[in-house]
């Protein structure tokens, strides 16, 4: 029986004049939106097709979307495991048994074999599960209301929801029928599929059979056909843009804006949707409103005006909005820089941004969110120099001094006037200690300098400093947006050290950890950059250093710095350290690892005042004293800063002390 | 300018002072030393002017040997009032030329003032700061610095974190992220000396810092420390103010 040819020649112009038409509406729309991308600049080149294609393919077969949200206090990812693994078997489906079985009038040579028989007996088994996962969805959504998905009740998303439900009802429908026609797929003797066998049961009328076979293969297709002209105009989108957002992805490193070229105009920065790159526009478009971003971001979660997500919405809305006025080579009509209205992302929101990248690593379909701010600031500052007023200071002293304090150059290598250290020389030294502006201004910081000075004489390291040459490296400068100086400072640094032969550096910030190893690496260099904590796992594993354990830390808790965790995947190192120095696993934080919580001083926060909602800081120190820790051990000196100061804050001083790694170390040293 | 044809050219490096000083040196084709901190003239009528140069490691003097007029700026009270000296038989002329508008390429419609009402104490232009930081405890404790400060003549500042806690208002902020400031005496009390505040500070002419904790990086850029309980020294201080200018007003 096949409801298409029954119709006769009426019903394979149906059958096709609707699928013709469903495509129609998808292509249209896809090449709209095509249009739309195509708005924004060129960036950077990407290789590697054939790896990015499988890699894309595979991370949407295994979920790997999904996988990366899962968590024991929010498991809506399954349900949507269920509904995408059940409706991959469901596209073959429709692929091979309908629009070629039906569609070509050839049911009799694709279902009467032994493989149309174990696929629908298969299908039984999936369709419940697409069942589960959208009533649990259904449930999730509209009663439980979790936090991630405030405000997203709409009728869009149910009707989605909706939409999708009805695919495995109407294939049920549809096999019932076959079976209770006396058509069971073929072959399989008992293994005849079980569910639908059992539905079949409810057709006794063996007039109307036919009748309800074909009302259910109609309706299944139409419905098929709604979803696929739906997919181009609603958030189904995302099964198509979000698959491709990922295999467009830019190349690591991560947490990094896209160089810009100084000598066009053009692109020091975005105000328009069009100066952003077609990547960025991309981003917009994958999005698929989980909301995931939202709830890890600190900006979002202490209150200030940030959220991620809505940064996205109106970079998307300004694209619809202002898209068919530029492709007339018109005046965009909405600002992308603005305040109060969805297509513009406010100003304040632009400078709420700690860059902690938490938005980015949960992104399921890999949206750069930290990339687009940075866009937006770079225009602020550099073309119109609007930026909060606190960072004139860095700015100007970063410039003239090559610190953010504008203390004198020559006071650089102050920190080491106690001990005996080697000026950097190729040859005589091997490795460059890079201290960094807070390790040899900041007095805290300075202590850790002299750990790791320690630590590495203790290891027989042949380490030399550029003392007073020595330069900022530019990361707060950066992420705020002021390029132009970056940009100096980087190819300042650069020249110095390849004139003096550096190839390895130790640092002891995570910031200028990743400047001078990802950033830089932007201009052409590949130096070997090690962050302290992994150069003092390496010294430990070679039996390098000779630690007797240390018994006045007490219970100590580690947390994550983001520019070593999030943006460069370091993780285990301080916490082996911790484990080797101390003989105990260090105690967590409940946010740890990939999804730690940012202290709330990076992309240039250290130097601007927090007045709107909860401090970070004290967010995050609140979260550590729940664990009742004696040391909190950091391995980053802004984190030092605000751990410090959160924790005189909140009157905790007496009972809580914070270390970095180094310090842990250096103590158990003998 | 073109008129007179002076060979030396002063202007106050106020905010005023800088941008006009730059336009007409310009102008003039002539050099310009900004930020003197000190000037002299040598046998030959050069001006020596003197700055630090390179981060304040060196104090460079200047010479304007083949342009005229010699141009200097020099920042307000870097260099002290002497006193008043009769011998001296200079003109001061008056000089009001006339502009025309076409010239001026801003026009000012109207002045407004972006001060607070009243409230407003400008920490920049004090002589004398009392600062009180974390520290403090409380907002009600700031009255002993404000008692010191009036029996000074100076005002109340604050570090970053009492403005924080709200103890004090964002305008009397002293640091990295508020207002720099180089009065003549600055006392912090209960301030640490975090990085942040020093540089916003250290400058000053005098500093005394009174903390607890002798560990504190204030004292290292302290002129005096006192190790102690803020709570005793400071109103100690004060009543033994009070106490000499009495004894001063009635001798």
């Amino acid at each position: 029986m096949n409801p298409v040819s029954d119709l006769g020649a009426l019903g394979f112009v149906l059958f096709w004049g609707l699928t013709a038409l469903a495509a129609g509406v998808f292509l249209f729309r896809g090449y709209q939106l095509f249009r739309l991308v195509s708005l924004g600049r060129r960036s950077e080149k990407f290789g590697q097709v054939i790896k990015r294609a499988l890699t894309a393919l595979g991370h949407v077969i295994i979920q790997k979307c999904q996988f990366k949200n899962i968590t024991r206090e929010d498991r809506g990812g399954v349900g949507h495991l269920f509904i995408v693994w059940g409706f991959l078997f469901f596209v073959t489906y429709y692929f091979f048994f309908i629009v070629i079985a039906s569609g070509f009038g050839i049911p009799d040579v694709m279902e009467h074999n032994k493989i149309y028989g174990y696929y629908t007996w298969v299908m039984d088994f999936v369709a419940p599960f697409i069942v589960i996962g959208t009533v649990w969805g259904i449930i999730r959504r509209y009663i439980v209301k979790p936090a991630r998905l405030k405000g997203q009740q709409t009728a869009e998303a149910l009707i989605i929801l909706i939409t999708v439900l009805i695919h495995p009802i109407t294939h049920v429908g549809k096999i019932a029928t076959q079976i209770a026609a006396g058509h069971p797929p073929a072959g399989l003797g008992i293994l005849t599929p079980p569910l639908s066998t059992a539905v079949s049961h409810l057709y006794t009328n063996a007039a109307t059979i036919a009748k309800w076979h074909s009302f259910w293969f109609w309706s299944h297709w139409v419905f098929v056909l709604i979803v696929l002209g739906m997919i181009a105009y609603t958030r189904y989108l995302h099964m198509i843009a979000g698959a491709l957002n990922d295999l467009l992805r830019r190349t690591p490193p991560k947490g990094t804006p896209e160089r810009i070229d100084l000598n066009d105009p053009s692109s020091f920065g975005v105000d328009r949707v069009d100066n952003f790159a077609w990547k960025q526009l991309l981003d917009s478009v994958a999005c698929v409103v989980c909301g995931y971003c939202q709830e890890i971001c600190p900006a979002t979660f202490t209150g200030k005006k940030l959220n991620p997500r809505l940064v996205i919405r109106d970079i998307k809305t300004n694209m619809l909005k202002n898209g068919p006025f530029i492709t007339k080579k018109q005046a965009p009509v909405l600002p992308l820089i603005g305040e109060n209205q969805e297509g513009s992302v406010p100003m304040e929101a632009i400078w709420a941004c700690t860059t902690c990248g938490g938005c980015m690593e949960v992104c399921p379909v890999y949206i750069e969110h930290v990339w687009e701010i940075i866009d937006m600031r770079r225009h602020l500052v550099q073309m119109q120099a609007k930026f909060p007023d606190e960072l004139l200071n860095l700015f100007e002293n970063t410039e003239q001094r090559s610190n953010p304090w504008g203390i004198a150059p020559a006071d650089r290598a102050k920190w080491a006037s106690g001990i005996e250290t080697k000026p950097f020389e190729a040859g005589k030294t091997e490795y460059l200690f890079y201290v960094g502006c807070a390790g040899a201004f900041d007095a805290r910081n300075r202590h850790i300098s002299l750990a790791i000075a320690r630590i590495l004489d203790a290891g027989g390291i042949s380490w030399g400093i550029l003392g007073k040459d020595e330069l900022c490296c530019g990361d707060s400068l950066r992420r705020l947006g002021n390029e132009y100086v970056f940009d100096r400072i980087a190819k300042d640094n650069i020249k110095m050290f390849q004139d003096r032969g550096v190839k390895k550096i130790i640092t002891e910030c995570p910031h200028c950890y990743h400047t001078l190893k990802n950033d830089y690496h932007q201009y052409g260099t590949d130096w070997e950059v090690i962050h302290h904590a992994e150069f003092i796992r390496g010294l430990i594993k070679e039996k390098r250093l000779k630690l007797n354990g240390n018994g006045d830390l007490g219970k100590v808790l580690f947390h994550d710095s983001c520019y070593l965790g999030r943006h460069n995947g370091i993780y285990d190192a301080p916490r082996e350290v911790l484990a080797r120095t101390t003989s105990h696993t260090p105690a967590e934080m409940k946010r740890r690892l990939n999804r730690s919580f940012c202290c709330g001083a990076g992309g240039g926060h250290m130097w601007m005042e927090e007045s709107i909602g909860k401090r970070i800081n004290h967010e995050r120190v609140e979260e550590a004293l729940k664990e009742d820790p004696r040391t909190i051990c950091v391995c980053c000196p802004y984190c030092m800063t605000m751990f410090e100061d959160g924790i005189k804050d909140l009157k905790a001083s007496e009972k809580v002390q914070v270390l970095d790694l180094a310090e842990i170390v250096a103590r158990a040293l003998q | 300018m073109r008129k007179f044809k002076p060979e030396i050219i002063l202007v106050g490096a106020t905010g005023l002072g800088r941008d006009l000083a730059g336009a007409v040196a310009t102008d003039l084709a002539t050099g310009l030393t900004a930020d003197c901190t000190g000037l002299d003239i040598d046998d030959r009528g050069f001006l020596l002017q003197t700055r630090p140069a390179f981060g304040g490691n060196i104090m460079a003097t200047i010479l304007t040997e083949r342009t005229r007029p010699q141009m200097a700026t020099v920042r307000p009270h870097v260099m002290s009032l002497p006193a008043k000296d009769s011998s001296h038989t200079g003109v001061v002329i008056r000089e009001s030329p006339a502009i025309d508008e076409v010239d001026i390429a801003v026009k000012m419609l109207e002045l407004i003032d972006d001060r607070k009402h009243g409230q407003d104490v400008d920490i920049a232009a004090a002589e004398v700061i009392v600062s009180g930081g974390r520290g403090m405890m409380s907002k009600e404790n700031f009255k002993i610095l404000q008692e010191l400060a009036d029996e000074l003549g100076g005002v109340v500042g604050s570090s970053r974190s009492a403005v924080e806690a709200g103890w004090m208002p964002v305008e009397r902020q002293v640091g990295q992220t508020g207002k720099t400031v180089r009065p003549k005496i600055y006392i912090a009390c209960g301030i640490s000396g975090a990085i942040q505040h020093l540089v916003g500070m250290q400058s000053s002419d005098v500093i005394i810092a009174i903390n607890r904790d002798k560990q504190a990086p204030i004292f290292e850029v302290a002129t005096y420390g006192i190790v102690g309980d803020l709570f005793k020294i400071v109103p100690a201080v004060t009543d033994r103010i009070k106490e000499l200018r009495t004894k001063n007003e009635q001798g």
